[in-house]
């Protein structure tokens, strides 16, 4: 009568294998199509936004024009980022020798803070004259929210290649599927999914650059080289510049509005139906756990005297979350940041490929350089002999220390009112069912649309009080607190809901509560999350550090953002030069803080996760 | 073995419905019976209830109607004399072998050197001893499940619980440790007179039991009460026992 542990099975649900791919194809083709035409007939409608617009440019009128606008960048720059992350994937997944060298590569590219690449390529493309061709503006405004979108689809790829099972392609091999039939009948149907969930981040990584790209001056008064886009991202800085608070406030909902419409009819849908054409490795029901699970749904709403106060509050709390969790994106982008960000295989590349992918970025960034260079025709030497007159060493050094301190500072508070919210939100009903959709909606605004409410409250205020210093400080740290602490919050929340049963059984058969509970078993279950939310806190806070630190030329805090931003408007050979070192800088610090801190604890966290 | 006037535990009269979206589930159907200084085996088919009942006799679930006595006061939450093992060990992974067995006692009163030499003790006597500043996922299913037994020892319990405690590990393994918690169970130095196990396993049930209470398919109801007073130690392959286990087999199904 002994009845074996149930064995792992696994399960294919792969109904019609091309025909998701299909389908996300034809809607997205279609969604390009609506956008498209939608532009143009608004246009007309509108006299290509011209006379009204042109004139009174934040008028609420002109608002669906400008959404319109914004949205067709981005999708066009989706549709190249889409492509990119295919053939880089594939070409990555496929080969094994490549992905020594594209794998870190990739790692690099994604580690580059992205608002700091937006000099770099109007640099490149616009010219020097004071009013640069629109084509040229819009051009790099799409190479620009492309390089905030390609790297996660491209993870997505890779990850969903590397998930098909051996046996499937085996199977494959075996019934003769090669080339383009295994590319469409196996390899796509197993990437989308993947590529569903990096999109979500993708677009959170697009619209992170919309406020503050479509409005932007370079260099000083007489030679200033000014971009002007139509869209909403300028409405809400232009909005700013006013300090039209009522104005920046209503940019700022339609940008979110946008953000949640698009999430709710697009990515949900879609992320639906991707999960069902998942390679699923699925433990066979055990008896009891699962046999009480089907009746769960009635089981916690009743429990209303309390047997065992944890056990039974946190049974039927952690299970609304859960379901309060399953309807935010927040959930969907914790599961793909998670096994996004560091494929393992990226720890297992040789040193020749890592050394070589190095030298292939150092050489991009040189041949960036030379283009900038050559196409703003400047002297390279009389830059660089500028740049030792300008800045040292040691300013450079002390400026990033400086900029260190207050992303610190910034997730030191972020780390430890999460870790707090964290808890409580996963242990409330009632504060979840307050709170998540709240977090939801705050954690979708892009950060970089937040600044012109800082400067409208903390730095305008305060323009001739001995204040402004420690305004201008803490104005700083709050924006790279936005754009840190909801990585934090929801790898928490999700860590701690995903304690086992059994564990939590244990814990209180054997009396373990209240803050020994907390101690001993909530947060050192949410240590691995606390360290994937901190890489991720940390690449978004590096991003909030560039716009956070240089308001104005009267408004602004020393630091590597305001650095960056500020050598913008210098002398143009040195402009370059400058651009380019500061992005070296600060790439190579998020590079040196991911490998030294990230990592290595990232390998100690082994220990701290539950076994399947 | 024989049963002294008074029982350890009384369940009395357990009910337990799940209340669901326009029809409820009734898991436990008025589920009554007295344990002894004896070893007790809750059988019944897969998804019957039986666990549900362990959980609601160590107040890790609330019955919906009647209630658990132990030694005349009802159960309303875990009690640090009753012992519980888990089917899926139910280890913390980031606590070692000392760790997870500290902290069964580590909510009691017990002086701190003193809880370390208890922890200690059980850890040698399941035989474990120089592991113990292993980390679960270092040991094998069948060491894993030593140290929940540690751990529910360590608490000196008059009544020890098992879930399942068998069945997540292979044939062999199983068969070892049945009969080394039996053996713990009859040393006199050792204070746990009751064992409630649950199981499907209906062999298993008759070669450890003194008694084996054989639940119905949902609702659970108890359908049989059967005594085995064979000699101990037994072998597996008595034809008794084959005999019992076909009697209860043919009540289940």
């Amino acid at each position: 009568m002994h009845v074996p542990r149930p064995s792992l099975r696994k399960r294919v649900t792969t109904a019609s294998a091309g025909k998701t791919a299909s389908l996300f194809t034809k809607i997205f083709l279609s969604a390009i199509a609506v956008v498209t035409i939608g532009a143009l007939i608004i246009d007309l409608l509108t006299g290509g936004l011209t006379p009204n617009c042109q004139n009174n440019p934040l008028d609420p009128l002109c608002i669906p024009g400008y959404a319109i606008r914004t949205l067709t960048r981005m999708t066009i720059a989706y549709a190249f980022a889409l492509g990119f992350a295919l053939t880089y994937g594939i070409a990555t997944a496929m080969s094994h020798r490549a992905s020594h060298v594209l794998l870190p590569l990739l790692d690099i590219f994604q580690s580059v803070p992205v608002l700091g690449v937006v000099p770099v390529v109007f640099l490149i493309i616009l010219g020097t004259g004071a009013n640069p061709p629109v084509f040229n503006q819009e051009v790099a405004s799409i190479i620009l929210i492309f390089t905030a979108m390609a790297w996660a689809p491209t993870f997505g790829v890779i990850a969903g290649i590397n998930a098909i099972p051996t046996d499937i392609k085996e199977a494959a091999h075996a019934y003769g599927m090669h080339g383009a039939k295994y590319l469409r009948q196996i390899v796509l149907p197993a990437v989308f999914p993947e590529l569903v969930w990096s999109s979500i981040l993708a677009w959170g990584g697009g619209w992170y650059l919309i406020p503050v790209e479509e409005h932007l001056a370079f260099g000083s008064p007489p030679n200033q080289t000014q971009v002007d886009l139509p869209g909403i991202g300028r409405y809400i800085a232009l909005a700013a510049l006013k300090a039209d608070l009522g104005l920046a406030l209503f940019g700022l909902v339609v940008l979110v509005g946008i953000i949640l419409a698009i999430d709710r009819l697009i990515w949900k849908p879609l992320g639906t139906r991707a999960e069902k054409y998942k390679y699923e490795t699925v433990a066979a029901p055990r008896t009891t756990a699962t046999r009480q699970s089907s009746v769960v749904a009635g089981v916690r709403r009743y429990e209303d005297r309390l047997v065992s106060p944890v056990l039974t509050f946190f049974k039927s709390e952690r299970s609304y979350a859960g379901r309060v969790l399953e309807i935010t994106r927040l959930k969907r982008i914790r599961h793909i940041t998670e096994r996004l960000r560091f494929p393992e295989r990226i720890s297992r590349i040789p040193l020749w490929g890592r050394l070589l992918s190095y030298a292939i970025f150092v050489g991009l960034v040189i041949l960036g350089l030379i283009v900038t260079i050559m196409s703003r025709s400047q002297s390279i030497e009389s830059g660089i002999s500028l740049l030792a007159t300008d800045v040292t060493g040691f300013g450079l050094v002390a400026i990033t220390v400086l900029s260190l301190s207050r992303l610190v500072i910034a997730y030191a508070i972020a780390l430890s009112w999460t870790l707090g919210a964290g808890i409580l939100i996963a242990r409330s009903q009632r504060l979840s069912r307050l709170l998540v959709p709240i977090f939801d909606i705050g954690q979708s605004i892009p950060a970089t649309a937040l600044f012109p409410l800082v400067v409208i409250l903390l730095v305008n205020p305060f323009k001739n009080s001995p204040y402004l210093g420690f305004t201008l400080n803490l104005a700083s740290v709050l924006l790279i607190l936005t754009g840190m602490q909801w990585y934090l919050l929801f790898n928490i929340v999700g860590a701690v809901n995903g304690v086992p049963n059994d564990i939590l059984e244990a814990t209180t058969a054997y009396r373990i509560r209240g803050r020994r509970f907390v101690k001993e078993i909530l947060i050192p279950a949410s240590f691995p999350a606390i360290l994937i939310g901190s890489i991720q806190a940390w690449g978004g806070g590096w991003n909030a550090l560039i716009v956070s630190e240089y308001i104005g030329p009267n408004a602004n805090v020393p630091g590597l953002g305001s650095f960056l931003v500020q050598a913008s408007s210098k002398d143009p050979a040195l402009a370059t030069v400058e651009i380019y070192a500061s992005l070296l800088v600060m790439t190579a610090t998020v590079l040196i803080i991911n490998r030294m801190v990230w990592r290595r604890l990232l390998r100690k966290a082994d220990r701290y996760k539950f076994e399947a | 073995m024989s049963q002294p006037s008074e029982p350890i535990l009384q369940i009395e009269d357990i009910t337990k419905i799940y209340p669901g979206e326009g029809k409820s589930t009734t898991v436990l159907d008025h589920i009554s019976f007295d344990v002894y200084k004896e070893f007790l085996c809750i059988v019944g088919p897969s998804g019957c209830g039986k666990s549900t009942l362990l959980r609601i006799i160590d107040g890790l679930d609330k019955p919906t109607g009647g209630q658990v006595v132990f030694h005349g006061q009802p159960i309303t939450s875990p009690s640090p004399k009753i012992g519980v093992i888990f089917q899926t060990f139910a280890l913390i992974p980031w606590k070692t072998v000392l760790g997870n067995v500290l902290m069964a006692i580590s909510s009691t009163s017990i002086q701190k050197e003193e809880q370390l030499k208890i922890a200690q003790k059980y850890i040698q006597d399941v035989g474990l001893e120089g592991f113990e500043s292993s980390y679960p996922k270092e040991l094998s299913g069948g060491m894993k499940q030593r140290v929940g037994i540690a751990r529910a020892l360590a608490l000196q319990p008059e009544v020890l619980l098992m879930d399942e405690p068998f069945s997540s590990l292979d044939a062999l393994t199983a068969e070892n440790l049945r009969r080394e918690v039996l053996d713990i169970w009859r040393d006199p130095a050792y204070p746990t007179g009751s064992v409630i196990m649950v199981t499907h396993n209906v062999q298993e049930a008759v070669e450890m039991a003194d008694r084996v209470i054989v639940l119905s398919a949902r609702p659970a109801k108890i359908v049989d009460d059967v005594k085995i007073d064979l000699e101990r130690p037994r072998s597996p392959r008595d034809p008794a026992l084959y005999d019992l286990a076909d009697r209860i087999i043919s009540k289940i199904s």
